[in-house]
């Protein structure tokens, strides 16, 4: 009976050593992999709980902050005073989602360094300071609740830079969540229901969304035209009621089914004023492509634009898609058919408008500092690239006070400023259009550009316009602004 | 190694647990307190008590068992109090019923020896197999014993009467008495089973009449498993069954068929049954199914992951993310507080014991006694590579407890009865 006796017992203890065998490859070999998955509660519970730098606005509002446990001072609660104001911008440091916004991108900077990784222990014998840093952004924090306030319940977005540096100072996109229920015990439910919303809250419009431009992308067109000396406000252009698109039965029609002026040539100036898009239709084609699409790329269409939070490309087809679709040249020169873009992009058009041609690399962060106050790093203005020369820019400039003054944009008037803009009413082919604004002032030392969109209409549905609903928005945004800087 | 040295070593053993309170008390914030204290003293009354009563009833028993599993019962206690300090309270009142228990055996069988255990073996067999059957009585009638259900098995007998509410598991009990009974049974026929046969085509198998009560046990180890849902118990008793043939009888063919026939039961339980599939699928891929069926395994991979070499440190780590970790996965929170020193040293000392167990079956001149120890022996030790290698992945995980460590009263008083056995037998037979 011994024999398998010490059989059974010879399999057990060979099964013993392959659970050693087990154990060290679990633990050793492949422990890495396991301690870092991102899935590990404990990677996400070693970033959360700690101190993180605060997040101010430019008028020191805060943002987001760590405030201590009172039963640990060592443990910390992230909050977002401000909530939905600021959710695609700030984003959340959640235990769940892990982080997003700024929270991800400056999370190097804001996370203490006291997690004893290597890097951290080497800086701390080096010296270095283990708090956490703060950054201050460029957001002016009553501009933004204006912006925010002004849109009201309708989706949509609002980007305001300063136009000779480039910094933000609102970016609002509606519908908005609250970014601190990511971080509450219905986190989990919270985004479950915030992913299936119909309205899409947590897509940032600002920067992740486009949007066919419309008639806003007319300033562009006019910056092609004259900076190749194509055209000039006074240069007289035929006035059709319809543009019969070359090669097809199809026409291009102004907004109001008739003609821009009398029917048979219009200045420029007055079809830019008007939005004429039987007269761009034509100009469009007059350009070409080539010109079309540099023009495009001069003012960052698709290119990368350098930013602290994700950009999406805005988009205007290569010349070569149109040798043998001049129809869609004809309606892509007043923004329609494949041309895409983000508010965040015409909010630079206009800014570079405003700047002399000039497009600044724009910031949101303006300087990080550490816990004594003391500035860490500061961000410089740059310039990014110039869009069309300083006296293309000044003649563009004078059309769009013009639009403002008497034409499509007029609702945008603030009194005693001189305000320019462009409105802009794309079609989608479903639905009610979306409209836009985009536009400076004062012009004659803008301090704040900005674009407007309003997505579907809005509460105007199938009746909005540019100038009927996004203009009235950016009035009470640049009124403010200009009211509270002086 | 004389009994004052076994004394010595138990003392150790509660130092230890005591020990590891006061480093979780600190991790934890709070300072030494009665915890500590409390923990040393029922450590050691209850394997104190153990001790004297071997000295006194079994005073020629090995004196290696009962400072090993006090030593893995101390860590184990340490981990469950790091994750639950109401069960740890429990857990402590399991150990003193536990050793209760485990006395009165000794004390019952210090004259007549484990002979009776030998001569009522079909009332055990019986009592076994209603044992196991027990969790299926209703769970809402009359009677104050009701079945029970929890995390989706039927293991659960519970006796409520007014506020008394008890809960028992029978299949950590059933093991002991299958192993009793083989012991008993198989001690008396090995020489018939192994030999008495009849020709079948060029292959010699045992007289039907003769397997009948085999066929007994091995189909309540299938009801266990169909009608309960307990993947672990039902391996663990068929294996044990299987075993105990083949170490009575030396023939390997009851490997194989015993092999043939969990082949057969575990690709049938894997086609018909539903959560044996969602077993192996969180096996095979924990990753795949994250949110469901992988979450506990794949939280067990990350706690010995995170553990590494050295462990997070007693009450520094995150076991308590892993669902059941006091019970079922209390390896897991081992692996990661205490690391990979710490795990290696827990699986040596189950080897340790598994080996003293086995000692004392090969060192026993009569063949009960060795077929008991023998049983016994395997049976923990191989419970203790089930769970294992279900919470590392090497296997599908199958449910059942690690003995002496995990939180449980019915798991603790199965095994301090299994190490009363073990010492009575080595005793016996002056090992």
């Amino acid at each position: 009976m011994n024999q398998p006796l010490r059989r059974l017992a010879a399999a057990l203890f060979v099964a013993f050593a392959l659970l050693i065998l087990d154990v060290t490859y679990l633990q050793v070999i492949a422990g890495p992999r396991y301690r870092d998955d991102d899935r590990n509660p404990r990677v996400v519970a070693s970033r959360t709980g700690k101190e993180r730098g605060l997040i101010l606005s430019a008028d020191e509002q805060v943002l987001a902050q760590s405030i201590a446990d009172p039963d640990d001072p060592q443990r910390f609660t992230r909050s977002y005073p401000e909530g939905e104001l600021y959710a695609h911008l700030v984003g959340f440091s959640s235990v769940n989602f892990g982080d997003d916004g700024l929270e991800l991108v400056y999370a190097d900077k804001l996370r203490s360094k006291r997690d004893l990784t290597i890097s951290d222990l080497l800086s701390a014998l080096l010296g270095g300071d283990q708090r956490p840093k703060s950054i201050q952004l460029t957001i002016d924090h009553g501009l933004q609740q204006v912006a925010y306030t002004a849109l009201g319940d309708q989706r949509g977005s609002v980007v305001a830079f300063r136009p000779d540096t480039g910094e933000v100072l609102a970016m609002v996109s509606k519908p908005s969540f609250d970014p601190n229920l990511f971080l509450s015990g219905e986190a989990i439910a919270t985004r479950e229901s915030l992913l299936t919303d119909p309205a899409e809250p947590l897509a940032n419009r600002s920067t992740n969304r486009t949007y066919p431009p419309g008639s806003t992308f007319k300033v562009v067109v006019t910056a092609a035209a004259i900076e190749l000396g194509a055209a000039g406000p006074d240069t007289l252009l035929p006035d059709p009621a319809e543009l019969v698109l070359p090669g097809t039965v199809e026409v291009i029609r102004n907004f109001d089914r008739g003609v821009c002026a009398d029917g048979t040539e219009v200045t420029l100036q007055t079809a830019f004023r008007r939005s004429c898009n039987t007269v761009f239709g034509f100009l469009g084609l007059q350009l070409g492509a080539e010109a079309l699409t540099l023009e495009a790329e001069a003012f960052g269409f698709n290119q990368d634009t350098p930013f602290e939070i994700p950009v999406l490309n805005s988009f205007f087809p290569q010349p070569s898609e149109f040798t043998n679709d001049l129809p869609a040249l004809a309606q892509s020169a007043i923004g329609q058919r494949d041309v895409r873009t983000t508010p965040f992009e015409m909010a630079l058009v206009a800014a570079a408008i405003a700047n002399d041609g000039i497009i600044m690399e724009p910031m949101l962060v303006s300087h990080i500092f550490d816990t004594d106050g003391q500035v860490v790093s500061e961000t410089e203005p740059k310039l990014l690239q110039r869009a069309v020369s300083p006296s293309t820019a000044a003649i563009i400039s004078d059309l769009m006070e013009r639009v403002v003054a008497s034409g499509t944009g007029t609702r945008a008037t603030v009194p005693n400023v001189r305000v320019a803009g462009k409105t802009g009413t794309a079609e989608t082919g479903v639905g009610p259009p979306h409209v836009w604004f985009i536009g400076f002032a004062p012009v004659e030392q803008p301090t704040i550009a900005l674009a407007v969109l309003v997505e579907s209409g809005g509460e105007a549905g199938e009746n909005a316009t540019g100038g009927s609903v996004a203009a009235p928005i950016a009035q009470e945004i640049l009124a403010y602004w200009v009211q509270s800087n002086g | 190694m004389t009994r004052n040295a076994e004394a010595a070593l138990l003392v150790g053993a509660a130092a230890v647990a005591a020990f590891g309170v006061a480093l979780v008390n600190l991790a934890q914030g709070d300072g030494i307190d009665a915890q500590v204290a409390l923990t040393f003293v029922v450590i050691l009354a209850s394997f104190g008590g153990f001790h004297i009563a071997i000295r006194q009833w079994s005073p020629d028993a090995s004196p290696y068992l009962l400072p090993l599993a006090a030593l893995l019962t101390a860590v184990g206690f340490v981990e469950v109090y790091r994750l639950n300090r109401g069960l740890a309270s429990l857990q402590r009142w399991w150990l003193l019923i536990a050793t209760v228990m485990a006395v009165s055996l000794l004390l019952a069988v210090r004259r007549t020896g484990l002979a009776p255990l030998r001569r009522y073996r079909y009332v055990f067999l019986l009592s076994g197999i209603l044992l196991l059957l027990l969790p299926l009585l209703p769970t809402d009638w009359g009677f104050p014993l009701r079945g029970f259900e929890q995390s989706g098995s039927r293991l659960w007998i519970r006796f409520a009467a007014g506020p008394l509410r008890l809960q028992f598991q029978p299949g950590e009990i059933a093991k002991l008495i299958l192993a009793t009974f083989l012991a008993s049974y198989l001690s008396e026929r090995q020489a018939i089973l192994a030999v008495q046969t009849r020709p079948l085509r060029r292959y010699r198998l045992p007289e039907g009449r003769q397997l009948a009560p085999l066929v007994i046990a091995w189909a309540a180890s299938f009801v266990v498993l169909i009608y309960q849902r307990d993947l672990g118990a039902s391996l663990l008793l068929f294996a044990l069954f299987i075993a105990m043939l083949y170490a009575a009888t030396g023939r390997a063919v009851y490997l194989a068929s015993g092999g043939f026939l969990f082949g057969a039961g575990a690709v049938t339980a894997w086609l018909v049954f539903a959560h044996v599939q969602r077993r192996v699928s969180g096996w095979l891929d924990p990753f795949a199914d994250f949110a469901d069926t992988g979450y506990q395994i794949a939280q067990s991979l990350f706690a010995f992951g995170s553990g590494s070499l050295s462990g997070s440190g007693l009450g520094l780590g995150a076991p308590d993310q892993i669902p059941n970790a006091a019970t079922d996965f209390i390896f897991a929170a081992v692996g990661e507080e205490l690391g990979l020193a710490g795990s290696v040293a827990v699986i040596a000392t189950y080897a340790l014991l598994v080996a003293v167990g086995f000692g004392i079956s090969l060192h026993s001149r009569d063949s009960f006694r060795k077929l008991l120890a023998g049983g016994l022996s395997f049976a923990l030790g191989l419970q203790t590579f089930l769970i294992i290698a279900g919470v590392t992945r090497l296997l599908p995980l199958t449910g059942i407890t690690l003995p002496f460590m995990s939180y449980g009263g019915s798991s603790l008083a199965a095994n301090f009865l299994l190490l009363a056995l073990l010492a009575r037998v080595s005793h016996e037979e002056r090992v």
